[in-house]
């Protein structure tokens, strides 16, 4: 729900509980002020009556005074003490042909030792006819209220809160790889300079935060890769010492631990690049050649471990991507089909325009196809691999919004990546 | 005998008399020597400046390459670096982007400005993309990722000495094997032999590293890159160099090629084998 439409409703909401109770209100006042002006009225006449009395005037039963067809005077038998009673009393009314509450005025009056009984009853306005006057007026005023609360509203979400729109809109856009933060804008209202600062103080931390981590991520990868470069050295230095071949091996499975150690940081540096979403998208990478290359490369491998590869690519499939990330995607894929393969063993390749699968043959894995896509799982645990390989290509996909899958079937191990997006 | 009697003309004779079997002794030992260096020109001649603040892998560079007899001279920062390279000239520098005081990106620049003839390798921690094609633009001639192998970096060395406009010339000599590097092709006794690429670059690899021990690691990794990274089996190298071998007999060379025992190969040019 808007604020402004919530805003309404409140308001409005409260606006009908004031005009209930304030019709209420109304309608009492009305009726008790009519009530008193014809209370006053009627007193009047009996006074005049009793006046007219007094000057030994005398009526008949039932007689018509100023056109008052229910004015009674009555001569009574008995001695009553003057006095006035004011009471309400139900007439049929023969237009509207129901009961109609009346006020009733009745007068006892002792004049000359008589005493008289005075008495007269109407309404001028029936009590139907208030309630529909107040309930119409209470409705132009809802009607003139509910205008108002919309152009109010209007004015509000249009104008006064134009400021946060914009800084909302400044938050939307942005991008924690611009490495900027987003300066307060200044208005002249509080609420939204103290958003707008909060944003500011927000996003520099977050920005300075996610430098660091980059910086880190980087710096560790460099000061990881100088050691490395300089054991490699000294090693290299070792085997021209003349050593024995047996101290050769340690040597040589010292030098083996480095080159893993290195890849292993290279690997680690590479992933947390692609999560801080630092390869932007925005070329038109050519998979097909970008594939064929890829196998073309490692023939000399693929006959040294007699396997047999099976193509099926399709002409000129493009994909918007990072070209350094598509490189890696693909060859990661295709080196671990190679790696992961038996002797005399296959490969399917497969590349249409939404979909690049590739299938080899390979020793069933001891832990479920999903699991290998996480960090250092590895389908035989005691292989020389870093176990990052299938974790980059899964935040790769990711990243690019294509949807990667892993089966094992039969003695094959199938992947399938589907191109989603792709511009043929 | 008029030529005696004056006493200067005569101190000139002696002078030359004893002139004589110097300039016999000297001169034709410096033709044998001009024949002899012309094998070893290439890399006697070399001038090289490291600009690299880690002390070790400094050490173990400069160990590597000083046996070839390159002039070798190192600095660990900027203004040490931008010095030598104001004052003197080099025929390669190494640079490591990471250094005290300044960038090796930047020193990279101003040794462009002033030396735009010296080949320049930039040796780096970080493999990044973005910091090779910065470099490369700027004039370097090649991109190292560290941890790298020293036989690499000498291969690389000499391959970017031997395209300098000034001093490098395109042609390998090892005794009676002539590599012509702009042809990319093998003479052996001036006569042509067939090799594949791969060979070709082993074969230019071994004559760039002589007499170092290269063990199959090494040799598969510039061969074929990170692609061997995640290859157990390693016995592709020994039908390579097995290949190259073979070829390099036939033609009537001298077997350089010396398997070292569990270690690798070693491309051995010492004076007792000839």
């Amino acid at each position: 729900m808007k604020l402004f439409t919530r805003f309404i409703t409140i308001y409005l909401v409260i606006t009908v509980i004031a005009l209930v109770i304030g019709g209420i209100v109304s309608y009492s006042v009305i009726k008790d002020e009519i009530e008193t002006e014809l209370k006053w009225q009627f007193l009047e006449r009996i006074d005049r009556v009793t006046y007219l009395l007094e000057k030994g005037r005398r009526f008949n039963r039932v007689k018509k005074i100023d056109g008052d067809r229910n004015l009674a005077i009555r001569q009574l038998d008995r001695y009553e003490e003057s006095r006035v009673e004011i009471g309400d009393t139900m007439v049929w009314h023969d237009y509207l042909e129901q009961m109609e509450a009346n006020l009733k005025v009745t007068a006892y009056r002792n004049i000359d030792g008589t005493s008289y009984y005075i008495s007269t009853h109407g309404a001028i306005i029936e009590s139907d006819d208030i309630t529909e006057a107040v309930i119409e007026s209470l409705l132009w005023i809802f009607g003139i209220q509910v205008a108002g609360a919309i152009g109010v509203g209007f004015l509000v979400s249009g104008h006064l809160f134009k400021p946060f729109r914009k800084t909302l809109e400044r938050i939307r856009n942005f991008q924690l790889q611009e490495k900027r933060h987003l300066p307060a804008a200044k208005t002249n209202v509080k609420e939204f300079d103290d958003l707008n600062r909060f944003v500011e103080e927000m996003t520099s931390k977050a920005v300075t935060d996610y430098r660091n981590l980059k910086e880190f991520a980087e710096n560790a990868s460099h000061e990881l890769q100088t050691p490395l470069a300089i054991a490699k050295g000294k090693l290299e230095l070792l085997t021209e010492s003349g050593l024995t071949p047996n101290q050769y091996t340690y040597v040589e499975s010292l030098q083996r631990t480095i080159r893993k150690l290195s890849r292993l940081s290279e690997s680690l540096a590479l992933l947390t690049k692609i999560e801080n979403h630092e390869f932007k998208n925005g070329e038109n990478v050519n998979l097909s050649q970008l594939v064929r290359e890829g196998i073309h490369s490692f023939e000399e491998f693929i006959s040294l471990n007699h396997l047999h590869v099976e193509m099926a690519i399709a002409d000129d499939v493009q994909v918007q991507m990072h070209p350094v990330l598509a490189d890696i995607m693909w060859m990661n894929l295709f080196q671990n089909s190679i790696r992961h393969n038996v002797k005399d063993g296959e490969i399917n390749v497969q590349l249409t325009d939404s979909m690049l699968s590739l299938s080899n043959t390979g020793p069933e894995p001891t832990v479920p196809t999903a699991e290998l896509f996480e960090r250092f799982r590895k389908a035989d645990q005691n292989s020389n691999s870093i176990g990052l390989g299938l974790s980059i290509v899964r935040h790769i996909a990711d990243q690019n919004g294509f949807e990667l899958s892993y089966t094992f079937e039969d003695g094959w191990h199938n992947i399938h990546v589907l191109l989603n997006g792709v511009k043929s | 005998m008029a030529f005696f009697r004056s006493e200067p003309s005569a101190s000139i004779v002696w002078a030359y008399l004893i002139l004589i079997p110097f300039v016999l002794i000297i001169f034709p030992s410096g033709i044998i020597a001009s024949g002899f260096l012309q094998n070893y020109w290439l890399s006697y001649d070399m001038k090289l400046l490291l600009v690299e603040d880690n002390e070790d892998l400094r050490q173990n560079i400069l160990t590597y390459l000083e046996r070839e007899g390159y002039i070798c001279e190192t600095s660990a920062d900027y203004d040490q670096a931008f010095d030598k390279i104001i004052t003197y000239t080099y025929d390669v520098v190494l640079i490591d982007i990471m250094i005290p005081k300044g960038n090796g990106l930047q020193l990279l620049g101003e040794l462009k400005n002033e030396h735009p003839e010296t080949g320049i390798i930039i040796i780096s921690a970080k493999n990044s993309l973005d910091d090779k094609i910065k470099g490369l633009e700027l004039g370097a001639d090649d991109y190292m990722t560290k941890p790298f192998q020293l036989p690499e970096l000498q291969a690389r060395i000499k391959a970017v000495h031997r395209r300098n406009r000034l001093s490098g010339s395109p042609v390998v000599l090892v005794n009676e094997i002539r590599i012509n590097t702009l042809a990319m092709e093998v003479l052996v006794n001036d006569r042509k032999i067939g090799l594949t690429p791969k060979e070709y670059d082993l074969l230019l690899y071994f004559a760039s590293n002589k007499n170092h021990v290269l063990s199959k690691q090494t040799i598969a990794e510039h061969l074929w890159g990170d692609y061997v990274d995640h290859l157990e089996n390693l016995d592709f190298v020994y039908q390579h160099i097995k290949n190259l071998r073979k070829k390099l007999i036939s033609a009537g060379s001298t077997d350089y090629i010396e398997s070292v025992y569990g270690i690798g190969y070693k491309f051995n040019v010492s004076e007792k084998k000839q």
